[in-house]
């Protein structure tokens, strides 16, 4: 079908989409697998419920889905999709991986090509079909056609069904993260019924899944409040903690904060602008590092911008900036200095790598001499008025004059025209905020020469080595190859990373279970529980 | 009456056709689309055969007459459309927004005639410490910005005396006192400002009835002040203003976007600054349809207010 009758084929919005990029993440790296239900926890693998079941849960979201099709959503609203959508595998809020539909996992071989789910029996979606490992490569099949974010995570793999509850999947690159993909942080696994697949048009406004809950349509209103009520269906009944939950789609910080003070609402993704205010409210706040935000020196072959390509050039940027000045003017409460494109405690992550860039205005104008600089030069950037980017922009143009650097901001109220001008590439660099996530999904989105963030598709041999190795790696050594991935970066300064800074979750006195880790940043909406 | 039905008739429909024939070529001039929108979501660059393919599918890749004439088309067999994003019909995505962003225009406008009238006759009859008092109170309603209102509003009505919800919006048909109370704090912040321009309004306005020769004969008559201000002057007094009224109705259609932020009420202001930023055309077109049938329908009522008020212009 064709022409404005069709049914549209994609459905993810420009700043969802950005949003999503942004603030991407998974969940955790453990490799193997090696998930059987453990004692203490329940049977999809979340802490064992403290039995008491409360009313309504109430949660404010700063992200609108623009569709409720786990295909075609973005990232950033995962959390719409977890409430109904059971994921194959769970992620806690440690970190840790935990049995969902999928009772246990492992790779076969060792060089991290070959995933073997088994599948839960026994288990009922909520329109009462029964999952099949037959229903998992369906699901699969149409996530990949959809074309929806989430295709290039699983580019060239297979889906088979070895066995009624056996489901193989064969990647066509090594693949060590495959397992954290699979869970709800990143929406698609969340398994799409068969009645569903049938009816797809109806996937953008109703759920099709085996999660705790169920779309509720007649108390939903799309685009203000989603009202989730139990999944008569679902396989572990005890570990429902609400009889239903609304999520409200609140984009103003100050009506969400407004909104949790009065009791409104009892949990939500908070933000910086009103962090200070949320504590003085006594609101509980978790948070945890999980973005950094920066300078993408996006053309490093010096086609727009010839200085870009010097990597003494690059380097000078990034000692001319005085990242602790920045991070307490502008994030006070919750941003520390970044110098590495990780944040503590995550992938990568290397604390001798914090200081690689003393702010030294000296050693900048030293590099920007010997490059044969020693009078600056002038280059753009374009920013959009998104968490505080802009202002980081300002503040570097202020810091790079110190070296004669001149910092052209073009400042983009849109988002969308942000983003198309920042991947055209229209500008030789541009601000970035950037979550961390394992280096085998961060190489595609942020410095392979395919990713988004590298628009003018530099390339390098030895950062594709290091990747590689990175990717076949496993346990110790594969910490230590991620390390390398990012020094290399670093040292490159392919970036130039400024602040980190946190998500914060605000949630009241009477739920509990809010809990994040750096590698897992996202708070679990299956363990967010009455408190005691 | 039959010729001016038909006139007015007329005239509303080549509005509705220069609105929605305007807005298609204004969504056409903005840098961007709905398909390049969508694949921006995506984690590696797209081809432009992926972007010329969407388009196809998203039918904006049809000359913009001809997308036109199938919005038309399906307009005239009673549908707008269906979001590009979600797949829902844009009447059922819009359906509930219209009443919640009727619910605080016209709750604001209704307050706003009500409290303006009231100070501005009291202004105008009273004049003298009352007037200038009156005159004081109008300006600081004018001046103060409506975000700021909003927050001082809420922190004092909603989170330390929780008299009404801080966020949110209650469709009357489920509960006609929550939905009053939902939109109370929205309508107090507009009709501060709304009632102080009103009043200056109206003072002005009975000012210069009150001079007038037949007000000095009713009165030379004997009839009481209260009767002639009520009966004779207000109403003359009241033409400038009910335009005015009309006026303040259809700025608030796109005026109430920061407000509907700040109170979390899923109006058709945001909805309209989404669809934008998001190139969604048919949910553009749709909130388009609904603002000019509005502004029609709030003209018609102006007017029709003109003839019950000058019987010059029932005459006509």
């Amino acid at each position: 079908m064709t022409g404005l009758n069709a049914p549209p084929r994609r459905r993810t919005t420009g700043i969802a989409a950005a949003a999503a990029l942004i603030m991407v993440l998974a969940a955790c790296t453990s490799r193997a697998g090696g998930g059987t239900s453990q004692a203490g926890n329940s049977a999809n693998g979340q802490p064992k419920p403290s039995g008491k079941v409360g009313g309504t849960l109430t949660v404010a979201y700063s992200s609108v889905p623009q569709t409720l099709d786990p295909a075609k959503t973005v990232q950033n609203n995962s959390l719409y999709q977890a409430l109904a959508y059971e994921p194959l595998i769970v992620r806690r809020s440690d970190g840790s991986l935990a049995p969902g539909l999928a009772t246990s996992w492992r790779y076969v071989g060792d060089d991290n090509t070959q995933l073997e789910l088994q599948l839960r029996s026994g288990v009922k979606f909520a329109d009462g079909s029964a999952l099949t490992a037959q229903d998992v490569v369906d699901h699969f099949t149409y996530v990949m056609g959809a074309g929806g974010q989430f295709v290039p995570l699983f580019s060239g793999d297979r889906f088979t069904a070895t066995g009624p509850l056996t489901v193989v999947i064969k990647t066509s690159q090594p693949n060590p993260d495959l397992p954290t993909l699979l869970t709800q942080d990143d929406v698609v696994g969340g398994v799409i019924s068969p009645l569903g697949l049938k009816d797809k048009a109806k996937l953008g406004t109703q759920t099709f899944g085996a999660g705790p809950y169920q779309l509720d349509a007649a108390q939903t209103v799309a685009g203000d409040h989603y009202t989730f009520v139990q999944n008569p269906n679902y396989y572990d009944k005890p570990s429902v903690h609400w009889t239903k939950v609304v999520v409200r789609a609140i984009t103003n910080p100050q009506a969400t904060l407004n909104a949790m003070k009065t009791g409104q609402v009892q949990f939500a993704v908070g933000d910086a602008s009103t962090l200070a205010a949320a504590r003085q409210a006594g609101l509980t706040v978790t948070m945890t590092p999980l973005l950094w935000t920066g300078v993408t020196l996006a053309d490093r072959g010096g086609t727009m911008a010839k200085p870009l390509a010097d990597i003494r050039i690059r380097q000078a940027l990034n000692y001319a900036t005085d990242r602790k000045a920045i991070a307490t003017a502008l994030f006070a409460d919750g941003g520390r200095p970044a110098s590495q494109l990780t944040v503590p405690g995550g992938y990568g992550y290397d604390p001798a790598l914090d200081d690689a860039y003393p702010y030294d205005v000296a050693k900048a104008k030293e590099l920007l001499a010997a490059a044969g600089y020693a009078g600056g030069f002038m280059v753009k950037t374009v920013t959009a008025e998104y968490q505080s980017m802009n202002l980081v922009a300002q503040a570097l143009a202020q810091q790079w004059s110190k070296v004669g650097i001149s910092l052209q901001i073009v400042d983009r109220a849109n988002a969308n025209q942000y983003f198309s001008e920042a991947f055209a590439p229209k500008y030789p660099t541009f601000m970035t905020i950037f979550g961390q996530q394992p280096i085998w999904t961060e190489g595609p989105s942020l410095f392979l020469p395919t990713a988004l963030f590298n628009p003018f598709h530099t390339k390098n041999a030895e950062l594709q080595s290091l990747y590689d190795q990175a990717a076949k790696a496993a346990g110790a050594a594969k910490d230590r190859a991620d390390q390398q991935v990012e020094a290399w970066l670093v040292h490159q300064a392919w970036f130039v990373p400024v602040v980190s800074t946190g998500l914060p979750y605000y949630a009241t006195k009477k739920i509990t279970g809010t809990t994040v880790s750096p590698k897992a940043p996202l708070a679990s909406i299956y363990e967010v529980q009455p408190a005691e | 009456m039959i010729r001016a039905t038909a006139r007015w008739l007329a005239s509303s429909l080549v509005l509705l056709f220069a609105v929605t024939v305007l807005t298609f070529l204004l969504s056409a001039l903005a840098p961007g689309d709905a398909a390049k929108t969508m694949l921006s979501g995506q984690t590696t660059s797209y081809t432009p055969e992926q972007y010329q393919q969407l388009r196809h599918e998203l039918g904006i890749d049809e000359p913009l007459p001809v997308q036109y004439w199938h919005w038309l088309y399906r307009l005239l067999h009673g549908s707008l459309g269906t979001d590009l994003f979600s797949g829902q019909p844009i009447t059922q995505a819009l359906g509930g927004r219209l009443a919640a962003s009727l619910s605080i225009i016209v709750g604001t406008v209704l307050v706003s005639a009500v409290v303006g009238l009231a100070i501005g006759v009291v202004s105008a009859v009273r004049g003298g410490l009352a007037g200038r008092l009156v005159n004081g109170l109008t300006l600081l309603g004018l001046a103060a910005p409506n975000f700021w209102l909003a927050l001082v509003l809420v922190e004092w009505l909603a989170v330390r005396h929780p008299v009404f919800p801080a966020t949110g919006y209650v469709p009357v048909r489920e509960d006609p006192a929550q939905w009053l109370r939902s939109i109370a704090l929205p309508v107090i912040t507009l009709s501060v400002g709304g009632s102080a321009f009103i009043a200056r309004q109206t003072r002005d306005a009975m000012a210069d009835v009150l001079s007038r020769d037949f007000v000095v004969m009713l009165r030379a008559h004997g009839l009481p002040l209260r009767s002639v201000v009520l009966k004779h002057a207000l109403r003359n007094a009241a033409i400038p203003v009910v335009t005015l009224l009309g006026l303040m109705f259809v700025s608030l259609l796109g005026g109430t976007v920061l407000i509907e932020g700040i109170f979390a009420i899923p109006g058709l202001g945001q909805q309209a600054v989404t669809a934008s930023s998001t190139h969604n055309l048919p949910m553009i077109e749709g909130v388009a349809f609904y603002f000019t049938i509005i502004v029609i329908a709030v003209n018609l009522l102006v007017d029709l207010s003109y003839r019950w008020l000058n019987p010059t212009v029932r005459a006509q």
